[in-house]
């Protein structure tokens, strides 16, 4: 158990129009993040459904970040408008389980802030740190992080 | 199951300095749906896409995994090359190993390699359960209704029908020209308002593709792009007609400053509008008139500045003083708006004519003179600091462009969003003139306030854009894309599986969701020609009952369970 606290280990369901355009900035500007995230690609934030962020954390992510488009600069006119309002009740949600809302990350900024990005990336990662995996009993084998 | 060619680019080493490609190449040949792992040097440079291509047909010509630069930039070229080679372009799949990997984690090889290997492992499981959307074709229209027949709509109307399509213009006016019928003198070129859209007019009378239709409004619009069914209310009763496109006109009004400076109490205070119609009947005789600028524009209500007025001014109050000797003529003004070459000259010209600008503040407007005729006028000169009386016989009011009441209503009916002043609003920024809703374009002042020969330059801009859809015989359901290389698919809804809850319907920003009644119960159908692909009704769909094939809820499953699972 012990081992587990500080292996983080980061879900991010990024946007294709503006969280994976800002990720890929931070690459250009060779902005160092740690290593403890993996990148599932959708087409919009709306895509990203409540149960996607409970399997996440129940298959051993320390914590799962949701990466769209600014409120109302959505590629898909409004779609990720009834996202954040969907995952913000799912925060409350594991706030209220116990889980803690902090471990769900939404993230919303433009195609070009890859700054933005690298701060989000980088500040979940010190917030977590200090946290279990949500999967701590499944067999060492089967969660491992990096960091 | 077709199995699975991978690529990986060295990128001359960006890639392969910090990411051990060999290890990630041994790990990934174990995999049963894996058939060859191919490290190469380069992918993007000529020749290269040919070369995979021979490989993908040595080996079957089975799915292909790509993992080199970021695929939102160069690699879209690569994969549009590899289909152009004969390759299933919704079959090739591409991981970031560059600017998601090695070059954010350059500090951490093994990290980034264990992160890079994750990624490829993830990508896999997508391309071993993807299914493919099934492609619906649709016969396009090859006819356009332009709605408005104004400057920009007549512009559009000409246009459309010079490349060879029936057009169908339609006015709630009796006759076109739209706001230039009250204008007869237009700036720069002091040319009649009528005069300016001669040629349109012709083109409209004369081309038998045109045809116009006076007093007549859209009463409902049902279909999607390439096979629009639009109603009309005219004089000669309802017309449905199906269009392939259809570009929007409907122009704005100018704001009714009621109120606004004593208007309509005070006598001779008048808007722009009505001193045109003063000109046009030789009744603007005056020993002296001030022009008031930003009149209800540029505040809090309307930030917006409405791009016309200044020059209206400046072309206003040149004609007073050329058509009543030695009469003078102020320009109460916040800042004078010319910009460009023709614009700035012709302030130019004003400012050698005589025209006198004062500039007042936002917060201290000008105050009227006056009870039952205006007497003159109050204002604080910004520059100079002191507080002028002018006197004055005429007070014009410049105010700003407002959507057309109607405009909403219309906006609502062909599912297109507004701005929140009421204009229409454009997929900004790099799709000019075209809406979110295919097939429908918008042009002249009911997109933004525009002077008529920008007005007229968007109509021709709407018409191309419009020819270039129309132009083709048939659209397919996942060509229809602004992404080059088509959608990634589209939603399809099982009805076995549906409830008809109609949380789809409500949250699809497209209005592709619709509920149909089968029997006795609702279920919900996805107009695929509509669909953008978001996913929105799949994260809502209680039952599973809505899908996106390409990226399915195992896909989903299985990329989130091989997300941190240890790489084999």
């Amino acid at each position: 158990m012990s081992a587990e606290r500080g292996n983080v280990k980061i879900l991010v369901f990024a946007c294709r129009w503006c969280g994976l355009i800002g990720a890929d900035g931070a690459g250009r500007k060779r902005i160092e993040l740690p290593a403890s995230y993996r990148v599932i690609p959708v087409d919009c934030a709306g895509y990203v459904e409540p149960d996607a962020v409970i399997r996440a954390l129940a298959s051993g992510a320390t914590g799962v970040a949701v990466l769209g488009c600014h409120v109302g600069g959505c590629r898909f006119n409004d779609a990720n408008h009834p996202a954040l309002k969907r995952l913000e009740l799912l925060k409350t949600l594991l706030d209220t389980a116990g889980i803690g809302g902090n471990r769900l990350l939404l993230g919303f900024g433009t195609a070009h802030e890859s700054h933005q990005y690298a701060e989000m990336i980088v500040d979940f990662h010190e917030e977590l740190k200090g946290l279990p995996s949500m999967a701590s009993w499944l067999p060492a084998a089967a969660v491992t992080g990096d960091q | 199951m077709s199995k699975i060619s991978i690529f990986l680019c060295n990128c001359f080493g960006e890639i392969g300095k910090i990411i051990d490609l060999e290890s990630i190449r041994k790990k990934l040949e174990t995999d049963p749906a894996v058939d060859s792992v191919t490290i190469v040097e380069s992918l993007c440079l000529p020749g290269d896409a040919a070369r995979a291509h021979s490989v993908i047909r040595e080996r079957g010509m089975g799915k292909v995994l790509i993992g080199a630069c970021s695929p939102y930039g160069n690699m879209e070229y690569v994969r549009l090359a590899l289909a152009k080679e004969g390759t299933n372009v919704r079959t090739v799949r591409m991981v970031d190993l560059r600017e998601g990997c090695a070059w954010v984690h350059g500090k951490n090889p093994q990290g980034a390699t264990r992160k890079a290997a994750s990624q490829l492992d993830m990508e896999l499981a997508l391309l071993q359960n993807m299914q493919n959307s099934k492609d619906v074709a649709i016969q396009v229209q090859q006819e356009a209704l332009v709605i408005g027949a104004g400057p920009a709509g007549l512009s559009a109307a000409a246009g459309l029908a010079r490349l060879g399509f029936r057009t169908h213009l339609i006015d709630r006016g009796s006759a076109p020209g739209g706001l230039l019928n009250v204008v007869t003198k237009t700036y720069p070129a002091d040319e009649p308002g009528p005069q300016k859209i001669k040629s349109f007019v012709d083109e409209t009378n004369k081309n038998s593709l045109i045809r116009f239709y006076g007093k007549t409004k859209v009463s409902a619009v049902k279909g999607y792009a390439g096979d629009f069914k639009v109603s009309l209310a005219g004089p000669e009763g309802n017309t449905v007609l199906r269009v392939g496109a259809v570009v929007l006109a409907t122009g704005a009004r100018l704001l009714f400053p009621q109120g606004m400076f004593g208007y309509g109490k005070v006598k001779n205070v008048i808007t722009q509008m009505e001193m045109e119609r003063r000109f046009a009947t030789s009744a603007a005789s005056c020993k002296t008139a001030v022009f008031i600028q930003c009149v209800g524009a540029r505040n809090g209500e309307r930030p917006y500045c409405s791009t016309i007025c200044c020059p209206l001014s400046l072309k206003n109050a040149m004609r007073v003083m050329d058509e009543n000797p030695g009469a003078k003529a102020y320009v109460l003004h916040r800042d004078i708006m010319t910009p460009g070459s023709v614009l700035e000259a012709y302030y130019r010209k004003a400012l050698q004519r005589g025209v006198q600008f004062i500039r007042f503040d936002a917060d201290r407007p000008p105050e009227v003179r006056g009870q039952d005729q205006v007497s003159g006028v109050e204002v604080f000169d910004t520059i100079s600091g002191v507080s002028r009386t002018l006197e004055t016989d005429l007070l014009v009011l410049s105010t700003p462009f407002i959507p057309d009441p109607d405009a909403t209503a219309l906006a609502r009916m062909l599912n297109i969003p507004v701005d929140k002043y009421g204009f229409y609003a454009e997929v900004y920024p790099i799709h000019p003139v075209e809406t979110r809703n295919d097939g429908i374009f918008i042009c002249g002042t009911a997109r933004w306030p525009v002077s008529s020969d920008q007005a007229i330059a968007q109509g021709e801009a709407a018409a191309m854009k419009a020819a270039s859809f129309l132009g083709k015989e048939t659209v397919s359901a996942l060509t229809m894309s602004r992404v080059p290389g088509g959608k990634l698919g589209h939603a399809t809804a099982d009805a076995a599986a549906c409830t008809g809850c109609g949380n789809c319907v409500a949250v699809c920003p497209y209005e592709a969701c619709r509920l149909q009644r089968t029997g006795n119960r609702s279920v919900s159908r996805v107009i695929k020609i509509r669909c953008k692909a978001c996913g929105s009704c799949v994260s809502v769909c209680p039952n599973g009952a809505m899908q996106m094939p390409e990226q399915n809820y195992r896909v989903t499953g299985e990329m989130i369970r091989r997300a941190f699972r240890e790489v084999r």
